[in-house]
């Protein structure tokens, strides 16, 4: 029996634990006592990660379409096919005609190494991952007003906080071991407000709950900051030393009454009059938010409004304070600090800075490096589906499930030329690829992974990966030396770290020899720095922090009289993502095994839909059958679905409308009618 | 009287390792106390309950139950036996309910394949957390480890007990350990007067459903309280078909998911949040006390320690005597 101490593979949460393994087998999980995150415990998801990775469906040779068919071939000829095609598609269409999906579930090396493939391999900045689906519009919304895209402050000031706001997360299924605390502080005392539509755990906690229309966040979130500065509870001090743009904002709120904010949002002056009091009364308050703040049209709108809340009371800096936005996957932070981002390389190094790019060409052997920014992965998509892209190299993602509008992306994923999927199971993505290269997962191999409060820990090997899969890292290199790239060559992934360190200012601090037990949090800038759990305490990293003005935009769709419901999409606590994993975890996925939709029961009564039985849910974009849950958590006129299931696919119906900065999709609302099935 | 110095431990139980497949708690390079052999780190009886169940090494969280391939049952070749050491003397309450509970009736043979033959080790007197004071265990195991502050006195009970210790010289007067007798008998532990009055209100009916519910909000369903206690033994099955073989293997359990009672028909008798965990206390408190005639928790502090919000078993014992009495 062995022990390896590594990184739970599902939450941003960041738990670790002990891997125990009986020869190459895993059998169980230990939680750690001395863990900062985990302190003992897991969540049901941590407890199960073993399970899935000696499944027999793990993909076990690279697998080439040859006459139709995914037939297995050496790794010799997988990469050389793949080499080729890119090569090919680059040739015909152009640099930018092939798009690179990196991964929120590889680690920041790997992250890295994709970033370096894309850029310096194949000359194209069209390289981005999954958190365009998430926290986009964080990255956006806060690197413009605080100068930074992260969590501002850590786990642990949780047990401080006097007040905690929760606004569009279900932390106690998302995100369960700061779901956790945040209960825990509410049964310490401190107040809890939570903002969110359906009757999530943390509201039967909360000391209020705020159930405001999907998509209004922007109203509420004026209302309250109207009452702040109307009543005179704004922080003088805090906005005069450290903020500018206050006037233009404070000017923009004006018009927000409480009643205003009440009419667009469905919840009573009082209600939102009496939160903002509370949040401003408070000596410390920290805000929490996560999908449903950002997966809406105006998702930068919505983080703006929760900065200038923050700034306004001045609780920014401080322990116990803070604009905390939960990231989902545990390496969504880490892929966005690694530049797995079209416009960014690693440590948020602007793409357009010539002086950026010089000290990557240096690095990296000399090559001119691309200068203009490459595409997000939703408007990729898009120019697939146009026949503008004609190649795909995706990582460990699986958009025919996770992303908006299915049937315009599988007509995107079929036009493309070359479609290459690496992955530890053959997703519905990787059943339409051209090449199939099977990676080990994370018990599997080493790195590191970096958490929600930017904590960088280590990830180890506990088992050989199956057949002749590999570590993406491993593959990545791999591609490169078939390309006739050198450059890409280590002996294990603490060089990779170096390189990382050496090119990144907020990581230059970071080795692995450094991060046992409880990681370092960036900012990390120099060998002796011990890391920064709290951001932003003497000055904005942007200097003043800045105040923008926000202007209300409803959803993009919103319900009529043929598409009545508003139909919002998720996760639940059971399962993680499209499933490829918790679906494979035998407890998992007794509890929840199959595809359901969230119905109010007076709904279900006037439509003479019973619990339990199928329903038929249709958007503008498609059809799909499930079961109803019948439940008080969603209120009338509002359905809840997660998009979990490949067999009842809630993103067939989702609408592919963007933010116009993030370009994140408006997953959170979409119009939807139902009926019984059969 | 036998003895051990704390620095002479790790060699002592290395010294049984041709024979038995030793198990100790021993300290991880990131600081946790884990059963462990004596050769991944020193060894650290001391600092009370270890955070997982001591139970695990004869069942631990996912077993292989058979294997099948085309030339039939797969056999697995059968290690040495196993010697551990670091039951607490609860944790020795927990063993000696599951052995009785496997063997019943239908007989665990996967579960005796290991347990059979096993030495076990107890670990007591000012070995406790932060050095308290731990009662001894008065025999219910192979021999104990009772630490006296300076050394480890070695006390074997059962003639393979014996054996191990005859390897030990006797070197010291049998005065400390009359000592640490005497202070054992007048230990009072107020943990069980809460889970006895508690039970005595399960069965009397006193605890309204409306309690379970409000407990029930602070449940995440992390099902770490019934992973880590020792008399919890329930466990799915799950079968994997590789192009070789068939596996079946079993994984430990929780009462507290959705899925663990519900029928084929979709009805479940534990189908609300409040009704699991009734059933996670009532079971332990009051179920098994009719049935074995005995509590089947015996303290061992795990799940007050591994919930994540405080819902641990004395916990709820403490509400409901506090609330009902
Ligand atoms: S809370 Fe997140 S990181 Fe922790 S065990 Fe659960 S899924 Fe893993
Ligand atoms: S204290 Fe908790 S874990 Fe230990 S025996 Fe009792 S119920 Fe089980
Ligand atoms: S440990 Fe606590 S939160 Fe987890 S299942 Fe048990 S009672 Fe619920």
């Amino acid at each position: 029996m062995k022990r390896t101490f590594t990184v739970c593979p599902y939450c941003g949460t960041g738990c670790m634990f002990y891997l125990l393994s009986d020869g190459n087998r895993l059998v169980g999980v230990e939680p750690s006592r001395n863990h900062p995150v985990s302190r003992g415990g897991l969540c049901v998801k941590g407890w199960n990660a073993f399970s899935f990775v000696g499944h027999p469906d793990r993909l076990t040779v690279p697998l080439v379409r040859k006459d139709g068919e995914l037939v297995p071939v050496s790794w010799d000829e997988a990469l050389a096919r793949v080499v080729s095609g890119l090569r090919s598609v680059q040739g015909r269409y152009g640099k930018d005609s092939i798009m690179f999906a990196s991964s929120a579930k590889a680690t920041n090396e790997e992250n890295f190494l994709l970033m370096k493939l894309a850029r310096r391999v194949f000359g194209t900045n069209n390289i981005d991952h999954c958190a365009r689906l998430c926290h986009s519009s964080t990255v956006v919304g806060l690197a413009e007003t605080f100068g930074s895209g992260a969590m501002t402050n850590s786990i642990d000031c949780i047990d401080k906080a006097d007040l905690i706001f929760v606004i569009g997360s279900n932390t106690t299924e998302q995100h369960p071991l700061i779901g956790t605390r945040i209960i825990n502080a509410a049964k310490r005392g401190a107040k809890l407000i939570v903002a969110d539509n359906r009757v999530i755990r943390l509201a039967r906690h909360a000391d209020s709950h705020l159930r405001h229309k999907n998509g209004s966040d922007v109203a509420l979130l004026s209302g309250m900051m109207q009452v702040i500065i109307s009543e005179g509870l704004e922080n003088r001090a805090f906005i005069d030393s450290r903020t500018e743009g206050y006037h233009e904002f404070a000017e923009s709120v004006r018009e927000w009454t409480p009643e205003r904010a009440a009419s667009f949002t469905g919840l009573s002056a009082a209600e939102i009059s009496d939160a903002a009091r509370q949040y401003a009364a408070a000596g410390s308050a920290m805000i929490f938010y996560s999908m449903g703040i950002t997966q809406h049209t105006h998702g930068v709108d919505n983080v703006r409004c929760i900065a200038n809340l923050a700034m306004l009371t001045g609780n920014v800096g401080r322990e116990g304070t803070g604009v905390n936005p939960l990231r989902g996957q545990n390496n969504v932070q880490g892929g966005c600090d690694m530049g797995a981002l079209p416009d960014l390389y690693s440590g948020y190094q602007k793409v357009a800075d010539p002086s950026v790019r010089l000290k990557f060409e240096k690095a990296w052997g000399g090559a001119l490096l691309p200068a203009t920014p490459g595409l997000p992965l939703t408007l990729a998509m898009n120019a697939a589906a146009r026949g503008d892209l004609k190649g795909m190299f995706i990582m460990g993602e699986n958009p025919l499930i996770s992303d908006p509008d299915q049937a315009h992306v599988l007509a995107a994923l079929q036009s493309l030329e070359l479609l290459v999927v690496q992955d530890i199971f053959l997703t519905e993505t990787a059943q339409l690829a051209d090449v199939v290269l099977p990676a080990a997962c994370f018990a599997e191999k080493d790195g590191s992974f970096t958490n929600t409060e930017r904590r960088i820990q280590l990830l180890k090997k506990a088992v050989e990966p199956p057949g002749e899969a590999k570590a993406d890292w491993e593959i990545i290199c791999g591609v490169a030396a078939a390309a006739g790239f050198y450059g890409m060559k280590y002996e294990n992934t603490s060089g990779i770290m170096a390189e990382i360190a050496s090119l990144t200012p907020i990581y230059a601090g970071v080795s692995h020899r450094r991060l046992p037990l409880a990681g370092l949090q960036w900012p990390c800038t120099d060998a002796d720095h011990p890391g920064t759990p709290i951001l932003h305490r003497e000055r904005f990293s942007r200097g003043l922090g800045k105040f923008v003005p926000v202007t209300y935009r409803p959803p993009a769709e919103t319900p009529d009289d043929a598409y009545p419901f508003v139909l919002t999409t998720g996760r639940t606590y059971f399962h993680w993502h499209t499933g490829s994993m918790t679906r494979r975890t035998h407890l998992l996925d007794r509890e929840e095994n199959r595809a359901f939709v969230e119905m109010n029961p007076d709904d279900a009564t006037k439509l003479g839909i019973k619990g339990g039985e199928r329903a038929v849910v249709s958007s503008r974009r498609g059809e799909i059958t499930v079961f109803t849950k019948l439940t008080d958590v969603v209120p009338p006129g509002v359905l809840f679905m997660p998009f979990h299931f490949a067999e009842g696919a809630a993103n067939a119906l989702t609408n592919n409308e963007l933010d116009p900065e993030s370009h994140i999709p408006e997953f959170k609302v979409s119009a939807v009618r139902v009926r019984r099935a059969g | 009287m036998k003895t051990v110095i704390p620095d002479r431990l790790q060699e002592f139980f290395i010294g049984f390792t041709d024979e038995f497949e030793v198990k100790v708690p021993v300290l991880t390079t990131e600081g946790e106390r884990v059963f462990a052999s004596p050769f991944d780190g020193p060894p650290a009886l001391s600092g009370g309950a270890l955070a997982a169940k001591p139970t695990a090494v004869f069942f631990p969280q996912q077993d292989g139950v058979i294997s099948i391939g085309s030339e039939g049952l797969l056999h697995a070749s059968s290690a040495k036996p196993l010697f551990v050491a670091g039951f607490t003397p609860r944790d020795l309450l927990c063993l000696r309910f599951i052995d009785r509970f496997f063997a019943e009736g239908y007989r665990d043979d996967i579960y005796f394949s290991r347990r059979k033959g096993a030495l076990i080790a107890a670990v007591s007197g000012f070995s406790g957390a932060s050095g308290g004071f731990v009662p001894l265990s008065g025999g219910a195991c192979d021999l104990e480890f009772v630490f006296d502050g300076a050394v480890w006195i070695v006390v074997p009970y059962s003639e393979p007990g014996k054996r191990i210790a005859a390897r030990i010289p006797d070197d010291a007067a049998d005065d400390a350990l009359a000592a640490l007798l005497e202070k054992s008998g007048g230990c009072v532990d107020e943990d069980a007067a809460i889970i006895q009055a508690a039970s005595k209100l399960l069965l009397n009916e006193m605890v309204p459903d409306r309690f379970w519910d409000s407990v029930a909000e602070s449940c995440i369903q992390c099902t770490g309280c019934n992973l880590v206690c020792p008399t919890c033994t329930c466990f799915g099955v799950q079968d994997w078909r590789y192009p070789d073989r068939v596996e079946r293997s079993r994984m430990w359990d929780s009462c507290q998911l959705e899925g663990f009672m519900r029928e084929a028909s979709g009805h479940n008798p534990l189908g609300t949040e409040g009704l699991r965990t009734r059933r996670r206390i009532h079971h332990k408190l009051a179920a098994d006390r009719t049935k074995w005639g005995e509590i089947s928790c015996f303290l061992c502090g795990r799940c007050d320690a591994a919930c994540p919000t405080g819902i641990g078993i004395v916990a709820v014992s403490r509400m409901i005597v506090e609330r009902f009495s």
